[in-house]
């Protein structure tokens, strides 16, 4: 909403500044979002009168003026080109410093900034203008001259009435009442313990014209229209306002358009009750019909839009058609011309929930329709029908008829709220009086009455405020006029422990251990694709109004958006990529499943995405490509830091859709999650060339699990390590073997690490080589040499007979 | 054996073979002594004297053939010599020792060391972090809900009734006519009043949708942490007196404050909480709108339509609830411009925090 400080001030007999206005406003609660000096391209431009003028004794096109710009003060001398100048003319001057807002010597008009100059051996001290240099027309030819009672030393802005503050103030949905400059002036002259002033104006009727005859009203649906009211004013002329409304609508935003509608307008901005103006002789059987639209109907708004209605909407109708989406804009076919002779005045009252249902199908938003949504004053209805018509009558020479059609079934009175002082200063933790209490309402027209207990109120809320409707409104407000500023700060005394949430914890310190080993934490994009998401899931969740089709499905892995991250750092140069993120996915569900909201299933997921360097490029170290045993070694180095164990990584052949060589995840025998290498059609999707590697482990699952921690006691004598090696099929695994010597050794074997493996054409084709060293300790005594050679020997001719494999000397 | 003649030790004619062989040995020793000059030569000096099977090792052996009652003056002899040997070894070892590792192994102390890998946190879960902690600290647990939520707690519950413009200061994604995307984490305080009984203090971080435009102001989603207390007797002024506390401890003890009346459909009387631009220190920029004045977050009293739609009566409890956006605080504290490079996760960016 935006307000005219100088309209403002016409209600509230207060001295404020422009400045102290914006502070106060903003600590009632009506934000000021900025402030707009309207004059100020006008800064340095006075209004002079030429007291002399002299031939320029070295140019015959210039003459020498002396200007009176200030009054009690020599006048300055000023060199001017102008034919038409001459002594005695009120003038608009330039004075040095002053920026001329379209230069007439320049072919675009571009600005320029006033000093003082010398012209041909001359000083000058300023500069007559014309129109066109002030951007107040197109005339060139000569200065402009004002009318004689222009007063010397005038404010070009003050001179045009455009000398104006304007406040951009953000009303929040429950002040429909601040809508209006009457309803702000209220809120502030509270604040200063004045009254406001309402506007004067007399109505003139003329009462041989009856309005009861000549035209006619019906409500057909009270519900949605609870009042409405029509005036007529006869022998209108259409034609352009006077300067002091144009610039008051162009100070609150409004472009004015002509003395009718600019009116309508006017007092809208002035009450808050948004008025429609008909073309009377438009209206067949001048008649009003207020009802609902039928399915089907179509609609034509005065913005020449048109629109397919489906019979919710509350339409104006005259005998035959529609002529006004009620309380939304009106229709073309009955709108204000220049040829219009008689005008219908509307001003009713709507529904503020069947006008937002009508403006929210339809898409459309007007001055109109955001204050019936939010709820205009039932009872201001005829006053500010009235001030319409008065200044219709004032500014376009009309005759107002006598009387006013005003449909108003059922009354909708003040409501009457109970407030209890205790109360008030329980909630604010205040000690505000009782007295204190009826004198903050009763500046804001909430009138008090005693209750019936002790230190109680019944209150009567106006009509103007549709949001008090409890007593914690009543509260509010209380403590808005109160200041916030003025309640304490007061810090809780009391202890609340709270159990503080183990998962919270753990996500912790996976975050920890990730950032210590040299992952960057990502965050990525909720919403994908659609076609992306369908190769992840087949149990996407859409969005059905996404704001693009890229961003219509909510990710059901982390991996397609993790991706996008690759891929923006590859395409930025980037060679290491370790990244983590820890965020939601998105499934939908089967309804019996029990989930927050039915149907749908969220998880927090870790993701994990390597690609690239495995290392950083450094003097010690050669660089390798990522790839999938560091991986693997970062989900089991997490694990055993989490202190999970009992983990199975399950290899399978690698049939799911995202990944190749996959290994599943299971801790205790429950599924949380996989490793893979990222399949080639996927990374094509995201123009990623190199490999990358790809983990995702469902952290609900992950951080639900028991971890005790406790001391186990280790073996008092020495640990003996032997290394043995085979030659072996390239198909046998490491995890075969490792489970054969395991299997072979029993309890003694402590600990079995892989720590040499080739193949090369020495050992023949589809042959590797795999060492390994075993440490054993039997916790009970010192292991002889024999017995030592004994397992040893046992296990070389467990793995030699279960895989054929060929002891290799070391 | 050679028999050397510049020995400085005495000679008697009536020595046993023994003597002859001490003297023999040292003088072998003597000479050899001043050439050695690598640590192989040194170990080759070692085998040939000092080892096991070593010259000054093998006189023992020749000590058991001399009489018994000259044994302790020969006895004393080769000790002498062993003694004599081992020392000039070990002088020769260090000296050796010390100039092999000037001359061969030259340190250079520019290189640079083995670096650990170095990873980052994501900047909103820094701030986000620090946010919580502060809470926690404060006596606040933590707890969480869904990002798909129904119409009934992301609106209904919280006081937005149908068709009512209040809806409109949230633009939502829809998914059903009754489900949307979250637009705010308030909804976690429903679900957190109608699964715990009074008193409640928790803060509830997490995702929050709009469906706006993105530009390097706004993007569709955002981070939230939203708070609630409800308790018998909880008042405004509390509410004040704690959102100062956060304020001063996570923006600076000296920061300049002030609430301003707002408007929130669940909670009434409502506040928001300004903080004086920290870029141009309140005198006002592109950052503040030339307000001076930065908004960190919105308050209010818990609305007693919202404490009875969890079955709480309004006249026995009260609460105070807030909340803050997290990516917009983020934003200002690192000075970022475009709200996008947060998602962006250019590592250029990440490696910064
Ligand atoms: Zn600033």
């Amino acid at each position: 909403m935006r307000i005219s400080y100088n309209w403002l001030k016409k209600y509230i007999d207060v001295k404020i500044s422009p400045e102290e206005l914006s502070n106060k406003l903003t600590n009632l609660g009506l934000e000021v979002e900025s402030v707009e000096n309207l004059g100020s391209q006008y800064t340095g431009f006075v209004v002079g009168e030429v007291v002399e003028v002299q031939k320029h004794p070295n140019a015959d096109r210039l003459t020498v003026c002396r200007v009176k710009v200030e009054r009690g003060k020599e006048p300055q001398q000023v060199v001017c080109g102008a034919p038409n100048v001459s002594k005695g003319q009120k003038v608009i001057v330039g004075l040095a410093g002053a920026t001329i807002p379209k230069n007439q010597h320049d072919p675009n008009g571009k600005p320029f900034t006033l000093s003082k100059v010398s012209l041909r051996g001359v000083e000058s001290n300023g500069m007559i203008c014309s129109e066109y240099e002030l951007g107040l027309g197109d005339d060139k030819s000569g200065i402009k001259v004002l009318d004689a009672h222009a007063k010397v030393g005038t404010s070009l802005a003050e001179y045009l009435g455009v000398n104006d503050t304007a406040f951009e103030i953000g009303i929040t949905p429950n002040r429909p009442d601040c809508l209006s400059h009457i309803g702000i002036a209220r809120d502030v002259a509270a604040a200063y313990k004045k009254k406001y002033a309402r506007p004067v104006f007399k109505l003139r009727e003329n009462k041989k014209l009856s309005i009861y005859k000549l035209a006619k009203v019906k409500v057909e649906d009270t519900h949605a229209c609870p009042r409405y009211s029509a005036r007529l004013i006869e022998n209108v002329k259409v034609q352009e306002s006077p300067s002091w409304l144009k610039n008051f609508l162009s100070a609150a935003g409004l472009r004015p358009i002509n003395n009718i509608v600019d009116i309508t307008n006017f007092v809208m901005l002035e009450y808050g009750q948004p008025l429609h103006a008909f073309d009377y002789d438009a209206l067949a059987q001048h008649t009003i019909v207020v009802k609902n639209a039928k399915t089907g109907d179509r609609f034509t708004t005065l913005d020449g839009k048109d629109h397919q209605l489906d019979g919710t909407e509350l339409m104006i109708c005259d005998g035959k058609k529609a002529v006004a989406l009620a309380g939304v804009m009106g229709g073309l076919n009955s709108e204000i011309s220049r040829s219009t002779k008689s005008v219908l005045l509307e001003c009713a009252y709507f529904s503020p929930v069947s006008i937002r249902k009508t403006a929210k199908k339809l898409g459309i938003s007007t001055e109109a329709s955001y204050r019936f949504e939010r709820g205009t004053d039932p009872n201001i209805v005829i006053e500010a029908s009235a001030r319409a018509a008065s200044l219709i009558a004032e500014l376009s020479g009309g005759e107002v008829a006598g009387g006013c059609i005003d449909v108003y079934p059922k009354k909708i009175s003040p409501k009457k709220i109970s407030l209890r002082t205790e109360r008030v200063n329980d909630i604010l933790g205040t000690s505000i009086s009782t007295k204190q209490i009826s004198d903050l309402l009763n500046a804001i027209e909430i009138k008090t009455q005693k209750g019936k207990r002790k230190a109680s109120f019944v209150c009567h809320v106006p009509t103007f405020r549709p949001d008090i409707e409890q007593e914690i409104d009543l509260i509010e407000e209380i403590a808005r006029h109160y200041g916030y500023d003025n309640i304490n700060n007061q810090i809780p005394g009391d202890v609340i422990f709270t159990l503080q949430d183990k998962k919270e914890a753990k996500i912790n310190e996976i975050r920890n251990w990730f950032e210590s080993n040299g992952f960057n934490e990502i965050m990525t994009n909720s919403l994908i694709d659609n076609s992306l998401a369908a190769s992840f899931s087949d149990k996407t969740v859409k969005v059905r109004n996404p704001l693009t089709i890229e961003l219509e499905v909510l990710r059901p892995s982390l991996l397609p958006t993790m991706l996008q991250s690759v891929s923006h750092n590859y395409n930025h140069g980037a060679a290491k990529l370790h990244f983590f993120e820890i965020g939601t996915v998105f499934s939908s569900a089967d309804l019996t499943r029990p989930n927050p909201v039915n149907g749908y299933s969220e998880q927090n997921m870790l993701g994990i995405c390597m690609s690239g360097d495995a290392n950083q490029l450094s003097w010690n170290e050669k660089l390798r490509p990522i790839d999938l045993y560091d991986l693997k070694g970062v989900a089991q180095s997490l694990f055993t830091k989490l202190g999970l164990d009992n983990i199975h990584l399950i290899c399978y052949d690698a049939s799911k859709s995202l990944t190749e060589s996959a290994i599943d995840i299971e801790i205790n025998n429950t599924y949380v999650g996989f490793i893979g290498k990222c399949k080639k059609i996927v990374l094509e999707k995201f123009k990623i060339e190199k490999d990358v590697y790809f983990a995702e482990i469902n952290l609900d699952l992950v951080t639900e699990f028991e971890v005790s921690r406790k001391f186990s006691e280790f073996s008092k004598f020495p640990t003996v390590i032997r290394d043995v090696a085979f030659l072996l099929r390239n198909e046998v695994t490491v995890q075969e073997i490792e489970d054969e010597i395991r299997k072979a050794g029993g309890k003694l074997i402590t600990e079995v690490t892989v720590f040499d493996i080739f193949s090369g054409k020495a050992l023949g084709e589809g042959q590797k080589s795999v060492a390994f060293s075993l440490k054993l300790n039997s916790g009970e005594k010192t292991l002889s040499e024999e017995e030592i050679e004994k397992i040893i020997s046992n296990i070389v001719h467990a793995v030699q007979s279960t895989f054929g494999a060929v002891l290799r000397s070391i | 054996m050679s028999r050397g003649g510049e020995l400085f030790i005495f000679y008697e004619k009536s020595m046993p073979m023994i003597d002859e062989k001490i003297v023999s040995i040292q003088s072998e020793i003597e000479k050899i002594l001043p050439s050695i000059s690598s640590k192989e030569m040194l170990e080759n000096f070692r085998i040939e004297f000092l080892a096991r099977k070593g010259k000054v090792a093998s006189l023992y052996d020749d000590l058991k053939t001399v009489p018994s009652e000259q044994k302790p003056v020969y006895g004393q002899k080769v000790n002498a010599l062993r003694k004599y040997t081992e020392e000039q070894f070990q002088l020769l070892k260090s000296r050796l020792d010390s100039t092999v590792s000037e001359k061969e192994e030259f340190l250079d102390r520019t290189l640079p060391g083995r670096m650990r890998p170095r990873g980052t946190r994501h900047p909103i879960t820094q701030t986000m972090e620090e946010m919580k902690s502060i809470f926690i600290s404060m006596g606040f647990g933590i707890v969480y809900g869904p990002e798909i939520e129904d119409d009934y707690h992301n609106f209904e519950a919280l006081n937005f009734p149908p068709n009512h413009p209040a809806r409109d200061m949230q633009d939502t994604f829809f998914i059903k006519d009754d489900v949307v995307l979250r637009t705010h984490t308030t909804p976690v305080q429903i679900r957190i009043m109608k699964h715990r009984k009074p008193p409640i203090r928790v803060i509830m971080p997490g995702r929050v949708y709009r469906n706006e435009a993105v530009s390097a102001r706004s993007n569709y989603f955002f981070h939230q942490v939203d708070g609630l207390y409800v308790n018998e007797k909880v008042t405004f002024a509390e509410l004040k007196g704690t959102l100062i506390t956060f304020a001063k401890s996570f923006y600076g003890s000296s920061i300049k404050y002030r609430f301003r009346p707002s408007f929130f459909p669940f909670t009434e009387p409502s506040l928001e909480m300004d903080i004086t631009c920290f870029l141009c220190s309140g005198k006002g920029c592109r950052i503040c709108k030339h307000t001076g004045w930065l908004e960190v977050l919105g308050a209010g009293m818990v609305h007693p339509n919202v404490l009875r739609n969890c079955g709480y009566d309004p006249e026995k409890v009260s609460g105070y609830a807030f909340g803050m956006g997290v990516d917009r605080i983020s934003l200002l504290r690192y000075g970022i411009d475009d709200i996008r490079t947060f998602f962006d996760n250019d590592i250029r960016f990440l490696n910064q925090f």
